[in-house]
């Protein structure tokens, strides 16, 4: 059952491709999945876009083909479920896969010397759920009546009316339930993992900072996945089974006395330690790559997993945040806004820890470290931002208005995603014995964040300005038609960003195929994941390796000349 | 290999450990499942004025009663016959795997399961189904996803009785059935706290 | 092949000079230009016209001028190391855990600084202000509060005056639709619901917003300081016609307002329908 014995390499193609056991298999089946995910969730975004530039216009070239009902134009209901799927697929479907299926698969068991995770069947199980929560979402689109229009959030009564008789906003719930469900599936694995399956020597303190954000969050999805899944359950029993949870005495007629606002606390019980799932192996991740490419060890290692480890203790207290606008009472709204100021504690200390890490290094800005650097930008403006949304009296104003949806973007979104686009940068060589372009991959990196940047803070101004979000079209009234320009300059840069995306597929596609052959250990770190054969042996190593060096003992004093990095299984030589 | 002649040794420590721990984040998880529909019964009990309310037809107190008397001695029943099994060192399992306490956690744990269901056939018949309000709302809701977890922990427990009946489990593979009796045990926890919700406090 | 390389390797040091990513980024921020430079548009919020307003502003600029700073500092330690510490072959960088007893001070220090100067500070402010402002919801007894009912429905806002016999519920009641009028200088303090969804009050030159939600009844409060028209908006998503869920808020002078609540107050008697019940909504205040 577990991961220690080395079994034969299935030959059978289903076996060995798609319902394989393999965890390096089901990473690149997250991998694929997820970059097919974001492609959709990234055009969704475009439509969105379009919409909002040139209200009521046909989408140009596509617009007849998505819309034939209304000759390409976007109509508000399509509106309001592209930015509910938006991102529903973006946050579950996209970035999740990406960061926690694919670098947690592939990440894990190399780095800690582990054959495979411990229970591979749960882990094909896993995929395989998360495949069929994607599907169900999918089909959603198309049903009778209209797919979600309640936003990503689901806040009834909103969400347990509309549709109406329709299944649109029912099948969300249920592949909001089955992805959360392939999370749980994933959490438990990465953690029993970690536990279990680490390499002699493979210390706590010595494991890379990628294992422990990835490890973090995995608690998280153990822990408060659950509570989504419940609320999700309600949901779907008060829209099918006309149940009252969330459906207020007033608008019922006879009975009820549900309460819509206990959904709001349940979603968000979820959905702050959600911004963390997402976030902590972002900061894994970039832990380890600024490390390991500015050629010094990672600054502050026990402050850094310190300091991840307080943010995923915070994130369960801080949720409040979000309803400040609710009618949530004085001193819960005023408890809330203490407890996510204090976040700002540890992140500062990440910031702290990074910013030194590279400071005084030997810094190869390779394209996994522009990714990196790049994290440290945006998650520095998203991060700083939220201090805004934390300050009751000025989220009074900003919530619900663009501004929330420019600072969540930068954190959450703009941060995991370059994690994501680093990190797969980083370990294609070992996934698929190539190079990817540096060329082509720098190129993507100067025209993401550019136009990223861009976008996200036009969008901070339109906020202050007083724009609420989710609106269909803002030039219906003269108090928003005034703010149109920005609205169009957004566009402009957020159609730059769509475009560059281009770049990433055509490298990937071209990379994965036509790439330069890679060596071993082309990054010159000494890690166990870069210490085996490429292509990787079916079971990783043939020896599980005996770990005596940490992670990041970069350019040591007593390393001979010419030479900057030791492996994690070489002893330091004694100076 | 199903062959009692045979002796195999006891599931090493390792493997129990690791599968054990694995379980454990499972109850982990579903405890914060459970704890939410108990979060959401508490807030709308709260919100409603009269709790229960008056006037209507409630639940059995007796057949629910006994339901939780059934289902603990199934528990109790089961955790017997894990003792026995892993007491054993030889595969002699064809024979003393499913011994009787394990018969009777079986048949105790399927008559829990029908209790449930006249449990609802009766309020049914009252006329209080689940949109007839918010009592009905959370009694029906709760009980649905409890029942749910019934359904897959009975049926587990099948698998493991066929196992243990062919030869496959036994102290030589224990952490399989070890953890479907582990999930049957946390599905009584959770149904005691049910009970105590509706019908006792 | 050959071409293709010498063309690659061209591409890639014109690439790698900074002048090129330099201008390349100027290009790109042009790409904004067009809509940026044009004169006459609006870049910022309405100014404000209600007397909390300030607070909002002094806590917004605060914090931004806050993260500037620190934002700056960040970058600037981003930018000195790109430069400075670009690899240099046979160069080793400076080896260092970060684990010395100098480093574990200076961490603590700068902590601290950013909890006293980033958190406490911001906090502070803002518990005076919702203590004094937002929260601060005027009682009924008080002279001069203006209280409305206001009752928010897929996709429009219904607003409920006391009329001149001074109770909610009654014929005399004033109701206006997607329209509020209000005295300049009072307090004015609302009580509303939702009808269906749940929908949030956003009065932008008034720098509030409070959600309405169905099967309960939440209070907010605002003081005008100049009279005008302003817009009203609804800030939760509600559905399909969410966008157009708008309306306008009038404040006049306060003898202006008295002649517009008497002629209304008398045409609400007038229009009267006691059959309708759908326009007998309202509720006692909530104290």
């Amino acid at each position: 059952m577990s991961g220690d014995h080395i079994h034969a390499e299935p030959t059978n193609f289903f076996r060995k491709h798609v319902f394989s056991v393999d965890h390096k298999v089901i990473a690149k089946q997250f991998l694929w999945f997820g970059l097919v995910w974001l492609g959709i969730g990234g055009i969704m975004a475009m439509l969105i876009r379009w919409q909002l530039a040139n209200p009521g216009d046909p989408v140009p070239v596509i617009g007849s083909f998505l819309f034939p009902r209304t000759g390409g134009v976007i109509d508000p209901a399509t509106y309001n479920t592209l930015f509910t799927m938006h991102g529903t697929i973006m946050i579950f479907l996209g970035l999740t896969p990406l960061i926690i299926g694919c670098v947690g698969n592939w990440a894990i068991p190399l780095m800690i010397g582990a054959r495979d995770m411990i229970f591979p069947l749960l882990n094909c199980l896993s995929f395989w759920t998360v495949f069929a929560g994607g599907c169900v979402g999918f089909y959603s689109l198309f049903v009778p009546l209209g797919a979600t229009e309640a936003g990503w959030t689901g806040y009834p009564t909103l969400s347990t009316t509309v549709n109406g008789l329709g299944s649109g906003e029912t099948l969300w719930a249920i592949a909001v339930f089955l992805i959360g469900a392939s999370s749980i599936m994933g959490g438990i694995n990465y953690m029993t993992t970690v536990i279990r399956l680490r390499a002699p020597g493979m210390t706590w303190g010595r494991l890379p900072l990628t294992v422990w954000g990835l490890f973090l969050t995995s608690a998280l999805n153990v822990l408060f996945i659950p509570v989504i899944g419940s609320a999700m359950l309600l949901l779907i029993m008060d829209r099918v089974f006309g149940t009252t949870f969330f459906v207020p005495a007033s608008i019922m007629q006879g009975g009820g006395g549900g309460d819509p606002i206990l959904y709001q606390h349940l979603f968000w019980i979820f959905g702050h330690p959600e911004v963390y799932i997402l976030i902590l192996p972002a900061w894994g991740i970039i832990g380890d790559l600024l490390s390991f490419f500015a050629r010094k060890p990672a600054f502050g290692y026990r402050a850094q997993v310190g300091a991840m480890t307080a943010v995923t203790v915070l994130s369960a207290v801080v949720y409040g945040h979000h309803m400040f606008t609710t009618g949530l009472s004085a001193m819960l709204g005023e408890s809330f806004m203490l407890l996510t100021m204090i976040i700002s504690v540890p992140a500062e200390i990440l910031f702290f820890s990074w910013l030194h890490t590279i400071w005084r290094g030997n810094i190869r800005f390779t394209v996994p470290m522009l990714w990196s650097v790049g994290v440290i930008f945006v998650f520095g403006l998203g991060g700083l931002t939220g201090i805004y949304c934390a300050t009751i009296g000025t989220d009074i104003f900003l919530h619900d208005t663009y501004f929330i949806v420019g600072h969540f973007h930068l954190t959450m979104a703009a941060s995991a995603l370059f994690a994501a686009f680093g990190a797969i940068v980083f370990f294609f060589p070992k996934m698929f014995g190539r190079m990817m372009s540096p060329l082509l991959g720098k190129l993507h990196f100067w025209l993401t964040i550019i136009p990223l940047v861009s976008v996200f803070c036009m969008m901070f101004v339109m906020g202050y300005a007083g724009m609420p979000r989710r609106y269909y079209d803002h030039t219906s009234m003269e108090f928003l038609a005034s703010l149109q320009h920005m609205n169009k300059a957004a566009t402009h840069m957020a159609f730059l960003l769509g475009s560059a995306q281009l770049i990433f597929v055509f490298n990937f596609i071209k990379s994965r195929w036509f790439g330069k052959p890679a060596s071993t250990n082309p990054w010159e770190v000494g890690t166990l994941d870069w210490q085996t054969e490429t292509p990787l042996p079916h079971y990783n190593f043939k020896d599980i390796p005996t770990v005596v060096t940490g992670p990041h003992e970069f350019s040591h004093p007593a390393l001979p000349e010419g030479r900057d990095w030791i492996s994690m299984t070489e002893e330091l030589p004694s100076a | 290999m199903t062959s009692a002649a045979i002796s195999l040794p006891k599931e090493g420590i390792k493997s129990r450990v690791n599968t054990t721990l694995g379980m454990v984040f499972f109850i982990g998880s579903w405890s914060m499942s459970f704890g939410t529909l108990f979060l959401a019964f508490a807030v709308l009990r709260q919100r409603s004025g009269v709790w229960p309310p008056v006037g209507i037809a409630l639940p059995s107190l007796p057949m629910a009663t006994l339901a939780t008397a059934v289902l603990i001695a199934s528990s109790v029943a089961f955790h017997r016959a894990l003792q026995g099994i892993d007491a054993k060192d030889s595969n002699a399992v064809r024979a003393d795997g499913l011994g009787l306490p394990w018969i009777i956690g079986l048949v105790t744990g399927v008559a829990f399961a029908l209790l449930q269901g006249w449990l609802w056939m009766d309020l049914m018949a009252a006329g209080r189904n689940p949109s007839s309000g918010l009592y009905e709302s959370l009694f029906y809701g709760l009980t649905w996803v409890h029942a749910l977890h019934v359904g897959i922990g009975l049926l587990s427990l099948l698998w493991a009785t066929i196992g243990l009946a062919a030869g496959r489990y036994g102290s030589h593979r224990f952490s399989t059935i070890n953890n479907i009796v582990i999930f049957w045990h946390f599905v009584d926890v959770v149904w005691i706290v049910l009970y105590l919700a509706f019908f006792i406090f | 092949m050959k071409l293709h390389t010498k063309m690659m390797q061209r591409l890639t040091s014109l690439w790698t000079s900074g002048i090129t990513r330099a201008s390349l980024g100027l290009a790109i921020l042009c790409g904004m230009a067009p809509e940026a430079l044009a004169g006459g548009k609006r870049w910022g919020p309405v100014p404000f016209a209600s007397d909390f307003g300030y607070r909002f502003e002094d806590l917004f600029w605060l914090i931004t001028w806050l993260c500037v700073g620190s934002f700056s500092i960040v970058v600037i330690m981003i930018l000195i190391p790109s430069v400075r510490d670009r690899y240099k072959p046979g160069r080793k960088a400076h080896f260092d855990h970060g684990a010395s007893l100098k480093d574990k001070r200076l961490a603590t220090v700068i902590s601290a600084a950013t909890f006293l100067v980033l958190d406490a500070w911001v906090l502070v402010i803002a518990m005076t202000d919702l203590r004094e402002a937002w929260w601060n919801i005027p009682e009924s007894e008080e002279a001069g509060v203006y209280e409305v009912e206001v009752l928010a429905q897929q996709w429009a806002w219904n607003f409920r005056h006391k009329g001149a016999d001074g109770k909610f519920g009654t014929a005399d009641d004033i109701l206006q639709m997607n329209e509020l009028t209000v005295p300049n200088g009072r307090s004015v303090s609302f009580q509303g619901t939702s009808k269906d969804v749940i929908h949030s009050l956003f009065i932008p030159a008034m720098r509030f917003k409070k959600d309405f939600n169905p099967g309960d009844i939440n209070s907010v409060w605002f003081k005008p300081i100049t009279a005008g028209n302003y817009t009203i908006l609804c800030a939760e998503l509600c559905g399909y016609a969410h966008y157009q869920m708008f309306g306008e808020l009038h404040v006049l002078e306060s003898d202006t307002f008295d002649n517009w609540a008497a002629d209304a107050s008398e045409l609400g008697v007038a229009a009267y329908d006691s059959e309708d019940t759908e326009a007998r909504w309202a509720w006692d205040w909530k104290e």
